[in-house]
């Protein structure tokens, strides 16, 4: 368990140390969220402590925002005065995100469905392809 | 009495040193809220976080702690964020086979949905007349939360305010993913769960998952690519919106 924990702190770190150096202008976690993908993918296989050290940390995600969250307090008079365009923009913003990406994905779907209609030997072939 | 107002004046000084208190408060709350959240069948307007954020800063208020000083004793909880966000490749590397599968279906809708929720936010809230901090902070809303913090700190808006920008987008997802996916007429859980995905994150995911397991399964994974792109592109797009910090 130590090794994996030290697997997550070290990639964290790196990730770190490429954020403060103005290296990649990304979030340090995120960095290393790719790093430890990366370092799986070569592996091929997750350490099984890796996966119970995740499944532990990421069911109490909701409450690691908690104490950063608190601090809205601070800004509640920006929630406030500016009302309108942040519930305007947070549900209109999330329902026309909602509706495109189903829309233009489901035309996808559509499109590649239609296709395989017209050449039913190639969907076989794509089928056995992706369960390989 | 005396001996009463020593044993008050003794605990507090001695709690201030100490995250044990604020870290206490922070894990009761959060466990009060979950009850609460489970009470009402987690339906998602009984967000677990927000819930525990408005039991805190009531708290905060009703004992005039400062803020400054409740977040000095919960870093240990606030400093986990970090780990956590690394240990969400965990469950991308677990659903490599289904991006696979759906690779292109996955990467149209991350085309799509990725523009279009930053822009549609910060266009509305443009058009009407939000201050450019308030705008950068919306800008992350649909990445989920330890992601979008981040992404808030690097293009110049405020962190806490995010924090909150993003419950409240992931419950707005929540409740208008299925009410949604049936004006559209879209019944393929998998695209469902790709838009919910995209556009509420973690919330949108739990909601996601009540659905169905595939629309779950595709709900979570369209949140890990859509922050970790996010992370990427954001800086970018404000840069060439001129919201360059």
């Amino acid at each position: 368990m130590l090794e994996q924990i030290a697997r997550v702190l070290c990639w964290l770190c790196v990730g770190e140390i490429a954020a403060r150096s103005g290296l990649l202008p990304i979030p340090a976690p995120v960095t290393g969220l790719i790093l430890l993908y990366a370092d799986l993918a070569v592996r091929g296989k997750l350490p099984d402590e890796l996966g119970v050290l995740a499944d532990r940390l990421l069911q109490l995600l909701g409450m690691l925002f908690v104490p950063a969250g608190v601090g809205v307090i601070a800004h509640l008079h920006v929630l406030k005065a500016e009302a309108l365009p942040i519930l305007a923009a947070i549900v209109g913003g999330t329902a026309i995100t909602l509706f495109v990406t189903m829309v233009v994905a489901n035309l996808l779907v559509v499109a590649i469905a239609k296709r395989r209609e017209r050449a039913p030997g190639k969907l076989e072939g794509a089928v056995s392809d992706v369960n390989s | 009495m005396s001996t009463l107002n020593q044993l008050t004046s003794l605990t507090w000084s001695s709690f201030a040193d100490k995250p044990v208190l604020e870290t206490g408060a922070t894990v009761f709350a959060f466990l009060a809220a979950t009850r609460i959240a489970r009470l009402g069948r987690n339906h998602p307007l009984l967000n677990p976080t927000l819930l525990a954020i408005i039991l805190i800063s009531l708290g905060l208020e009703a004992t005039r702690i400062p803020y400054e000083t409740y977040l000095h004793g919960a870093d240990v909880i606030h400093f986990m964020l970090g780990p956590a966000v690394v240990l969400l490749a965990v469950p991308l590397f677990r659903q490599r086979a289904v991006i696979r599968a759906s690779a292109r279906l996955i990467a149209v809708g991350l085309a799509v949905g990725l523009p279009v929720g930053i822009l549609s936010a910060v266009g509305i809230a443009w058009a009407l007349g939000a201050t450019s901090q308030t705008i950068l902070s919306l800008a992350p809303k649909s990445v989920t939360a330890g992601i979008a913090v981040g992404i808030s700190e690097q293009i110049g808006g405020l962190q806490t305010l995010t924090i909150v920008l993003v419950i409240m987008t992931g419950i707005t997802g929540a409740v208008l993913g299925p009410i949604i996916a049936r004006l559209a007429r879209i019944e393929d859980p998998r695209i469902v769960g790709l838009a919910m995905g995209i556009a509420s994150h973690g919330i949108g995911t739990a909601r996601a998952l009540q659905i169905s397991e595939t629309a779950g399964a595709f709900s979570g994974l369209a949140m890990g690519l859509n922050g970790v792109l996010t992370a990427i592109l954001l800086p970018l797009i404000c840069g060439v919106l001129g919201f360059a910090r």
